[in-house]
């Protein structure tokens, strides 16, 4: 996997206020830690970041930053994003060095077409495993074809590429095929729903515990009211 | 429909409307979902209308999650009532959904189909929403 160079800014201010003036220079608030270094405050461009998280390597897109004349090697550790705008609101990135293995999670993606009448329960959307730093796959591709209902893949049987090595529970599902519900117990369960009676939902007032209940609407509340008109 | 079973308290106050969701803004379960992009408060009636609608386009062959609850009781006064008089009796279970905030999610083969069957999910919530997919990696 290639790296991708990005140069860096020291980032001296800190809060919500910095990091939004940050934010509306067009840049990315990050922290660089690990190693048994102290974290340090930086600023990275928020489009070519964006631009590196689309490259290969994804999510682990291994980063060569250029910072105040240094270069250092760093992955995304957690990405903060915008939940409606989707617009990266923090990074923190972590150091690695060249060699050195390290634990990534690295997505899975499900390939060919599911048999007839089955459904895909896809459990690990991606698998923790170790890898050396500038060789991490970008992907692992499971293919789903062959697999009847009632089979499964298990993470031991996911084919790694030389120098990986797995993380994750061997034994734990990635995927399931399961019998898919028919019309017939789908519309079922309509019916069932549509025949039952309708909600004495006011608000389940029934359904509460009569302790709840400190006589509102009792005779002294009644007195107040005509008092009141 | 979905209602509580049991509270410790019938009565509550409104829900607050500010801000956005904290958490369940991602999909996770399936690989569709109807995220919120208005605060409103959602019916157990609304979250199950829609959940019907999507049930009937899809068919078979299909997996629906439902990620809110309607754990919130709201009060009403009977109508030509004079204020005062105490709080008036629980009239609707309520989720209350911040922007952001993932309801559905759905795994279904055809992308073309489950689209469909969200959009008609989505004329069914009282609150603006678009479709996400679920995001590889991050």
């Amino acid at each position: 996997m290639s790296e991708v160079r990005i140069s860096a800014e020291p980032r001296t201010e800190f809060g919500k206020g910095g990091a939004r003036r940050t934010r509306r220079a067009g840049k990315v608030p990050a922290v660089l830690y690990g190693h048994g270094t102290d974290p340090r405050h930086i600023s990275l461009p928020a489009r070519e970041f964006e631009r590196a998280l689309h490259t290969e390597g994804g999510a682990n897109v291994l980063l060569s930053l250029d910072i105040e004349g240094g270069n250092e090697l760093a992955l995304p550790k957690s990405i903060q994003r915008d939940p409606i705008r989707g617009s990266i609101e923090h990074v923190d990135l972590i150091l690695v060095r060249r060699g050195e293995k390290i634990t990534v999670e690295v997505p899975i993606q499900l390939t060919g077409e599911v048999t007839p009448g089955g459904l895909v329960d896809h459990q690990l959307t991606t698998l923790s495993v170790s890898a050396e730093a500038t060789h991490i796959p970008s992907g692992f591709e499971v293919p789903i074809g062959g697999l009847e209902i009632g089979g499964s893949v298990h993470a031991k049987e996911v084919e790694l590429p030389s120098g990986t090595e797995l993380v994750t529970d061997g034994d734990a599902v990635v995927v399931h095929v399961l019998a898919a519900p028919t019309a017939e117990q789908m519309e079922g369960d309509l019916d069932a729903e549509a025949a039952a009676p309708p909600a004495e939902a006011a608000a389940g007032t029934g359904d509460v515990t009569p302790d709840t209940e400190s006589g509102e609407g009792g005779p002294a509340e009644s007195a107040d009211t005509a008092a009141g008109e | 429909m979905l209602i509580p079973r049991r509270v410790k308290h019938r009565k509550q106050h409104h829900p607050g409307r500010s801000g956005a969701a904290s958490g369940g803004t991602r999909v996770t379960f399936g690989e569709f979902g109807i995220q919120a992009l208005e605060p409103a408060y959602l019916t157990n009636r609304q979250i199950e209308s829609a959940r019907i609608a999507i049930n009937r386009r899809i068919r078979r062959g299909g997996k629906v999650w439902i990620n809110v609850y309607p754990d919130r009781p709201i009060t009403k006064k009977p109508a030509e009532t004079r204020m005062g008089s105490g709080k008036g009796s629980p009239e609707w279970w309520v989720a209350n959904i911040k922007p952001g905030r993932v309801l559905f999610e759905l795994s279904f083969p055809n992308e073309v189909v489950a689209r469909e069957a969200l959009t008609r999910a989505i004329h069914k919530l009282p609150m603006k929403c678009r479709i996400v997919t679920r995001e590889v990696g991050e």
